[in-house]
């Protein structure tokens, strides 16, 4: 299984549009069997160039060699290999999606079926996903169906392997597992890869250099060897750990009371055993996990997408397990979803228009059937200068603004409703660092307006930012850490990875 | 000059009326026929097929576009189309049924069929998870048999027909505004104008109400839209029952015409041409009257029946018509969001 590669190189290259800040003469070399990491924010072009490297988009001005040659995009099309950040679930199994691309044939018509078991057992085997050959694909924990698509994309003897941002749906110890996978394969094979991430901690220990792409700056390339993590990640966050700016918080009354939650999990998925808080006025309460381990299915029991099996929610002395997002909603309870998630904004409606989401209903936004336009108006102009996003225009289209204008604006939208109780799931998640203080500053201080704030995240540093309590949700389970001085985010991380003695 | 972004107010009102008076005499001075009424009257090649060919072509415009507008592609608008023909034919020929009371029963009766096959679309999907394109054309191909039998045997038409001669007189207007006695030209003037007017209704709707608001999410984001608090599957539903009684009305006029007409000049693709006037129209009101007038133009145009009639010129000529539509059908997907999804895809491509 041994690659063909010699290396890459990229000399002067420059990616034409695709982000707000593009890339610009841009210089590195990856040796055979190494890593290299991409960081930047959202935004400052990382996709367009995997996807340039990748031959999917054609270099505006530049070179890039594979080996000893240059190589054209339809080369690069042909000789490596790109994995998208969103990976599409299919029904097919584990074993049926490595035999995809290069079946052993019998004669070179009829897949060759001993030999094929034996192939495709033999690159599950390389990610340990050998005992999973049945499985489908759609029922994986999003760490397995990265290792399997990068079994998959190994399996081709590509010249170089360009991953986009593979952590980015992970938690912090899944992400630190799956980088060990990706460089012992590429050691192993000899083949060049180049990921990208928005975290600078993604480039330790497995990344031999790391290109920061810093805002339309000239991009930097640093090796590991040079700089140590905590420097990089000091110099990429703008120093150490800060408490967002209101400072602790005197709890209140219980709003939010979630009693012994049973929920069995979809497919590989962490089902949740007997999940039990409370959230109270006036508090941030953080709960850190990996989205597969029940972050994410208990997001989905708080937003009503789910019904538990077993326990209750009470909201206000109210029972809320069997009623909808809507009704929730209208309760009292507002929700932010990560800043890429599609349910929370519509892309090609106007700002305004995404202001008064789900508020047509009643309220100031409409008379009789009718919308107000005035009223809506009035509501975008107010918010775009309340919640600072200077340059967008109420009748903007949505999509075009940035990603940090547009979770200001949703969380203008969220916050203005004066909800009781604010469930933020991953809110600042690949945010710029500036937006990321925005957004933890304006969601934190809702709680001196007595709401209650309930903090979803899969980063124990964001969640150390933001915490008045803090639990880890580990196998289902919630295991509280007190927040105090000396809780480091390892402490965090090994409650997450059930390695805490 | 449809209100939708201009958001209706009297300046929108006048253009509206405008428009239609300038249809109005457009398509009179391409239809005017010599008639007893009007013997002088100038003998166009032209007739009043075209005021007619562009209300049928506007309604099954619409019945495409209403639901694409909430995200699905009604694919079933060749069935719903058959339907409500097969439906308003049977009830023309049955004969315990008050003969001046058929037009109108047959009109409302095919509206309801092809109403009825577009929920029945939905049904499928809810309950056996048919994808809505499978349904609506594997019913297009069930219906076709039903409908030609119902064409075959002409015995309820002379008592519509008497019907549709007694419109002029009871609309005293029409020698008013010299037009002649042509049954179909003032029957086509009166249905362009129910076609003008649902599409105005439903732009002004879609544009400046709450309900229109949440159809809008829903074709564009129905993720967002679950989340806003709409019910999606009850628009949709809405939406293709709207869209189908708009097919199914188209169909049920075919009676007007020669029924053999509308089932033999227009080759299988053809029965899509809401599909192809609504893709032409970019999927918005305003484009789909102007595509459906256009394509009336070209379909009265001297030959071009004819032309169709042959099978080599009508296939080739569908495909030609067909094959863009086909090439946007993925982007139209209703995670893709829907309709204006046409034009941002296609200046995106950038390899």
């Amino acid at each position: 299984m041994s690659g063909r590669s010699a290396g890459l190189r990229v000399k002067g290259l420059t990616v034409p549009d695709g982000s707000r800040w593009p890339v610009r003469d841009l210089d590195f070399e990856v040796k055979p069997g190494t890593v290299h990491m991409v960081l930047g924010e959202r935004d400052t072009g990382k996709t367009a160039l995997l996807e340039t490297l990748a031959g999917l988009r054609r270099e505006e001005r530049g070179t890039v060699r594979l080996g000893d040659d240059d190589a054209s995009p339809r080369d690069r099309r042909r000789g490596t290999r790109f994995l998208p950040r969103e990976l599409d679930a299919t029904q097919l199994t584990i074993r049926e999606r490595l035999l995809v691309a290069r079946p052993p044939r019998r004669f070179g018509i009829a897949i060759h079926g001993r030999r094929a078991e034996e192939y495709a057992r033999s690159l599950a085997k390389r990610v340990r996903l050998d005992a999973l050959l049945d499985v489908p694909v759609e029922a994986l924990r999003p760490l397995e169906r990265r290792l399997l698509e990068l079994a998959a994309a190994f399996s081709e003897s590509p010249r170089a392997v360009f991953l986009d941002e593979p952590t980015s749906e992970l938690g912090p110890h899944e992400a630190r597992h799956l980088l060990g996978v990706i460089h012992a394969i590429a050691q192993e094979d000899g083949i060049p890869v180049v990921f990208t991430s928005t975290w600078a901690r993604d480039g330790y220990p497995d990344a031999d250099a790391v290109t920061i792409l810093w805002r339309g700056q000239a991009p930097a390339t640093v090796s590991t060897a040079d700089v140590t993590e905590s420097a990089l990640v000091d110099r990429w966050t703008g120093g150490g750990l800060r408490r967002a700016p209101t400072g602790p918080h005197s709890a209140g009354d219980p709003l939010l009371r979630i009693e012994n939650i049973v929920l069995q999990g979809r497919g590989r998925e962490t089902s949740l055993a007997g999940v039990a808080f409370e959230v109270r006025a006036g508090e941030v309460l953080a709960i850190v996990g990996a989205p597969a381990d029940g972050l994410d299915l208990l997001h989905d029991v708080l937003l009503g997408h789910r019904t538990p099996d077993r326990g209750s929610i009470q909201f206000l002395g109210k029972e809320l397990s069997a009623t909808d997002r809507r009704q929730r909603v209208e309760a009292g309870v507002s929700f932010v979803s990560p800043p890429h998630a599609r349910d929370q904004s519509l892309g090609n409606f106007s700002v305004e228009e995404n202001l008064i989401l789900g508020q047509t209903r009643r309220g100031p936004f409409a008379r009789r059937g009718w919308l107000k336009f005035e009223s809506i108006r009035g509501n975008a102009v107010r918010s775009l200068s309340d919640f600072e996003v200077p340059d967008a225009k109420p009748r903007d289209r949505f999509a075009r603004l940035s990603l940090g204008a547009r979770q200001r604006i949703v969380i203008a939208r969220e916050v203005l409703r004066d909800p009781v109780l604010l469930v933020a799931r991953s809110p600042a998640q690949g945010l710029s660092l500036e937006a990321q203080e925005y957004v933890r500053k304006a969601l934190v201080l809702q709680c001196e307006r007595r709401s209650g704030l309930l903090w979803l995240s899969e980063d124990p540093e964001e969640a150390l930012r933001v915490a008045d309590r803090l639990a880890v949700l580990a196998a289902g389970r919630l295991v509280w850490l007190p927040v105090t001085e000396t809780l480091t985010r390892e402490a965090i991380i090994d409650e997450m990875s059930g390695t805490a003695a | 000059m449809i209100p939708g972004r201009c958001r209706g107010g009297a300046w929108s009102i006048l253009a509206n009326v405008a428009a239609f008076v300038l249809l109005a005499a457009g398509t009179q001075f391409l239809a005017r026929q010599s008639s007893p009424g009007n013997p002088v009257a100038w003998a166009a090649l032209w007739t009043g097929d075209f005021v007619f060919v562009a209300a049928g072509l506007l309604f099954l415009g619409l019945g495409f576009l209403m639901p694409l507008h909430a995200g699905v592609l009604n694919l079933g608008i060749y069935a719903q189309f058959l339907a409500g023909f097969a439906v308003a034919a049977a009830i023309v020929r049955t004969p315990s049924i008050e003969p001046a009371a058929r037009a109108g029963l047959a009109l409302a009766a095919g509206a309801g069929a092809g109403a009825l096959v577009g929920t029945a679309m939905l049904w499928l999907r809810w309950r056996f998870a048919v994808h809505e394109v499978t349904s609506g054309l594997l019913l297009g191909g069930a219906m076709i048999p039903i409908a030609r039998a119902a064409s075959l045997v002409p015995a309820g038409l002379p008592a519509l027909t008497f019907g549709l001669y007694q419109a002029p007189v009871l609309l005293r207007w029409t020698p008013g505004l010299g037009l002649g006695h042509s049954f179909l030209l003032t029957w086509g003037i009166l249905v362009l104008a129910l076609g003008l007017l649902i599409a105005l209704v439903f732009a002004q709707v879609l544009r400046t109400s709450a309900h229109g608001f949440d159809l809008r999410i829903v074709g564009s984001n129905p993720l967002a839209a679950v989340a806003a608090g709409v019910d999606v599957d009850l628009v949709q539903l809405w939406m293709l029952a709207a869209g189908g009684a708009c097919a199914g009305l188209t169909g049920a006029l075919q009676l007007w015409t020669h029924p053999a007409v509308a089932l033999e000049r227009w080759p299988f693709p053809f029965a899509f041409a809401g599909i192809t006037v609504a893709l032409y129209g970019l999927g918005s009101v305003r484009g789909v009257l102007v595509a459906s007038v256009a394509f009336a133009l070209w379909l009265n145009a001297p030959g071009t029946l004819v032309s169709l009639g042959d099978p080599r010129w009508g296939t080739a000529v569908s495909l030609l018509l067909v094959l863009p539509v086909l090439w946007n059908l993925p982007r139209l997907l209703p995670d893709q969001g829907a309709p204006r999804a046409l034009w941002r895809t296609r200046h995106r491509q950038t390899f």
